[in-house]
């Protein structure tokens, strides 16, 4: 018995030293030097840490189309310890990629032995990989004849992953800007919405621990995408401004052209067009299409002398100071010395006694010239304060830009400048400025924040943008009595410019081209505001051509494009006519 | 005496070994029964963990299809798409000159895009655009922090 136990108890001695043996050696082996580089090593099999990019955010337009997407596209690698047959597949990427078959050769080789993981191409399309895929299945299920060995693609590695993509190509690429995707780790939004909300639709990448441990698989983050942006632009608004601006710029030879739609009430841009344009999808031709220093979007960062487009602020600014009235009667002479320099009008000629409108109509600088007069200086200028034309109009695009206004009491700043200044020359400003200021005058004397962004989706949550009230620069009773003289104006100065059916305002603008040398002779720029319907105002149209060498005057070149642009407009906005159709001119069939 | 008492009453030693071996036995069972159930569970959990896995994958690439089915179709129906479409089949643009306007009766014009549900009363106050760092106090930026940083030590491996 007692020699059992002895046996039993050495037996329990000899495992339990064995147990100990084999824990100290496990202790030992942790605390080697080299412990942390083996637990290291071990680390990469049991996870992998990386930043994840949430999918870039989608922008569409008004009515919910897509502007700007995302489509997949893949990276082909090569896992290169587990490569099977290194001439199979380097002879089939080769072929489908099109790639050098000893370069593939010389990367399967690694001679170095330092990589794992080779990128061969990025942003491969779905056509190639369906060849792959193609190839895989058909090596798979090949009846091989004696002796023939399986083609094996072991190690090929085809990775899907999202590129920005616009569906529209260059339409409204001028408003979207362009999003810098073959830089898949650090691309940037340039310009347009993409700059101005780039870090909205990028959403916020992570850094997230992804275990291979399937027990901790709970630990996934969700990441969410970025946000969705819709627009107040409407594609067919816009494509049809694009349309007619394209032809106009072609037809006329001008330098440049834009076309800005918005609506008054509210302060959105319903179509903002301009050239040149480019395809955001080839975003690196970029240098090619704007050489220099040319403006991605004229609309927001290049100003002009807008000439005479701009009477339609010195006389609202006149009338609602009351330094005159609507029925006021200026007697014209044809010309107005003003700081020592003489101001005549476009034709050189004497109109004698005019209305206020018939100065418009007219377009008469030296009627103009004597509203600022009786307005005076300080006054003028605070009513061009008023108006924004000091200052950016804070739309929601990159590189919006602004000519500082001359004001009395700046260095270079003469009285003659009043005289220019009233009639829109010696004075610069954007198309938004403008397009800003006079939307004034079609809703009741309030301007409006010009604005390209309806709503945002965030998070499955969608926050619609107000419109915001950026001044009151002019009475409601102002704003009308203008908008009714413009309209009879109008119909006399510019008669290709109305639209049959609907009551329209508006004005036109022919301004010298100023250079440091002078004003250049016989070429202008071109410019023509109108809105409508008068009673109720739905939309302004703003355009401008930039240095035609077919047409000279406003109002031949620039009234009939807004006629047109109209008669498409009102049909794309579900206007009724709002004044009787004559029944001579109309072409439809009942 | 007291020797023969004692012995009397002791247990046979083979009866001592058998429930040695026994206690033994039942130890063994009891651990072995744990380790089973265990092993059933964690087995059990890890397929589950492997499942959600490969449904994880699975939002991923739908996730990528949808985006880019979106594209796709807004490609194919992209206003140049569809006026190239619109001459191929010989289709004559309309023109506005000879537009009719025609009110019909109960008819509105879809003029807003509404595609999520708008934000609460209470989210609604604040502006998506703003970012969290101009609208939250040090304080408020500290307890993130310190949460995030308590997640992450729960989640890291060595």
């Amino acid at each position: 018995m007692n020699r059992s136990s002895n046996r039993f108890l050495l037996v329990c001695i000899a495992i339990s030293l064995l147990f100990t043996a084999i824990g100290a050696q496990m202790v030992r082996i942790q605390n080697l030097p080299g412990a942390q580089r083996i637990l290291d090593i071990a680390e990469n099999y049991m996870g992998i840490n990386q930043m994840v990019y949430p999918e870039r955010g989608m922008i569409l337009d008004a009515k919910g189309r897509l502007l700007a997407g995302n489509e997949t596209v893949y990276e082909v690698g090569l896992d290169l310890p587990s490569i099977r047959q290194a001439e199979t597949v380097a002879t089939v990427v080769s072929t489908v990629l099109g790639l050098d078959y000893n370069d593939v050769m010389k990367t399967i080789r690694n001679e170095d032995g330092k990589l794992k993981y080779a990128v061969l191409n990025n942003f491969v399309d779905k056509d190639k990989v369906a060849q792959f895929e193609a190839l895989i299945e058909e090596y798979k299920t090949r009846d091989l004849q004696d002796g023939e060995t399986r083609p094996d693609l072991t190690g090929l590695i085809i990775t899907p992953y999202n590129k920005r993509s616009y569906p529209e190509n260059a339409l409204a690429s001028n408003v979207l800007g362009f999003y810098s995707f073959k830089d898949r780790t650090n691309g940037l939004g340039y310009f347009g919405v993409e700059e101005t909300y780039n870090d909205l639709l990028a959403g916020t990448p992570k850094q997230v621990y992804m275990s291979y441990d399937p027990q901790k698989i709970q630990n996934l983050e969700e990441i969410p995408p970025g946000a969705t942006v819709v627009l107040t632009i409407d594609r067919e608004i816009q494509s049809m401004a694009e349309r007619i601006l394209d032809q106009a710029v072609e037809t006329q030879e001008a330098k440049s052209g834009t076309i800005i739609i918005s609506n008054p009430e509210d302060g959105s841009i319903m179509a903002m067009a301009t050239t040149p344009r480019l395809d955001p999808n080839q975003y690196w031709t970029y240098g090619d299409i704007f050489p220099g220093a040319t403006p991605f979007n004229r609309a927001v960062s290049q100003t002009y002398e807008t000439g005479s487009v701009f009477k339609v602020l010195t006389l609202a600014a006149a009338l609602d100071a009351g330094a005159i009235e609507y029925d006021s009667v200026f007697n014209d002479t044809g010309e107005i010395t003003v700081g020592g320099i003489t101001v005549n009008n476009w034709n050189d000629g004497a109109w004698g006694p005019q209305t206020m409108t018939g100065c418009m109509q007219h377009s008469l600088n030296v009627c103009l010239t004597w509203m600022a007069l009786q307005l005076r200086a300080d006054r003028f200028y605070d009513y061009m304060r008023a108006f924004g034309l000091d200052r950016n109009t804070g739309i929601d695009l990159g590189s919006e830009a602004h000519w500082p206004m001359k004001v009395p009491g700046s260095a270079n700043w003469t009285e003659s400048d009043l005289a220019t200044n009233s009639f829109g020359q010696g004075i610069s400003n954007t198309p938004i400025q403008m397009i800003t200021a006079i939307s004034a005058l079609a809703n009741e004397g309030k301007m409006m924040a010009p604005h390209v962004v309806k709503a945002m989706i965030i998070d499955g949550k969608q926050y619609e943008v107000n419109p915001v009230v950026i001044g009151n620069p002019i009475s409601a009773k102002t704003a009308e009595e203008v908008t009714r003289m413009l309209s009879v104006s109008l119909e006399e100065e510019s008669s290709t410019a109305l639209v049959d059916g609907y009551s329209v305002a508006g004005k036109t603008g022919t301004a010298e081209i100023p250079t440091p040398g002078g004003y250049l002779w016989g070429v202008y720029n071109l410019s023509f505001v109108g809105w409508g319907p008068v009673e109720d105002p739905k939309y302004m149209v703003y355009l401008w051509l930039e240095a035609p060498e077919i047409g000279m005057w406003a109002s031949e070149v620039m009234a009939p494009i807004f006629s047109q642009v109209v008669d498409e407009l009102v049909v794309m906005l579900n206007l009724p006519p709002d004044i009787p159709v004559r029944e001579d001119e109309w072409a439809g069939g009942w | 005496m007291k020797n023969s008492y004692l012995q009397a009453y002791r247990q046979a030693p083979w009866r001592q070994q058998v429930q040695w071996i026994g206690t033994f036995m039942v130890v063994l069972v009891a651990l072995a029964a744990v380790a089973g159930v265990y092993l059933s569970l964690s087995g059990r959990a890890a397929s589950t963990g492997r499942r959600i896995q490969v449904l994880e994958y699975e939002i991923d690439r739908l996730s990528l299809q949808i985006a880019d089915t979106n594209t796709r179709l807004a490609q194919v129906s992209s206003a140049r798409s569809l006026y190239e479409r619109l001459n191929s089949l010989e289709m004559a643009e309309y023109d506005p000159i000879n537009a009719l306007y025609v009110k019909v009766p109960g008819y509105e014009a879809k003029t807003t895009v509404v595609l999520a549900p708008a934000p609460s009363v209470q989210a609604g106050n604040q502006n998506p655009a703003i970012l969290p760092e101009f609208t939250s106090s040090l304080l408020d930026w500290l307890r993130v922090q310190l949460a995030e940083n308590r997640a992450s030590d729960g989640r890291q491996s060595p």
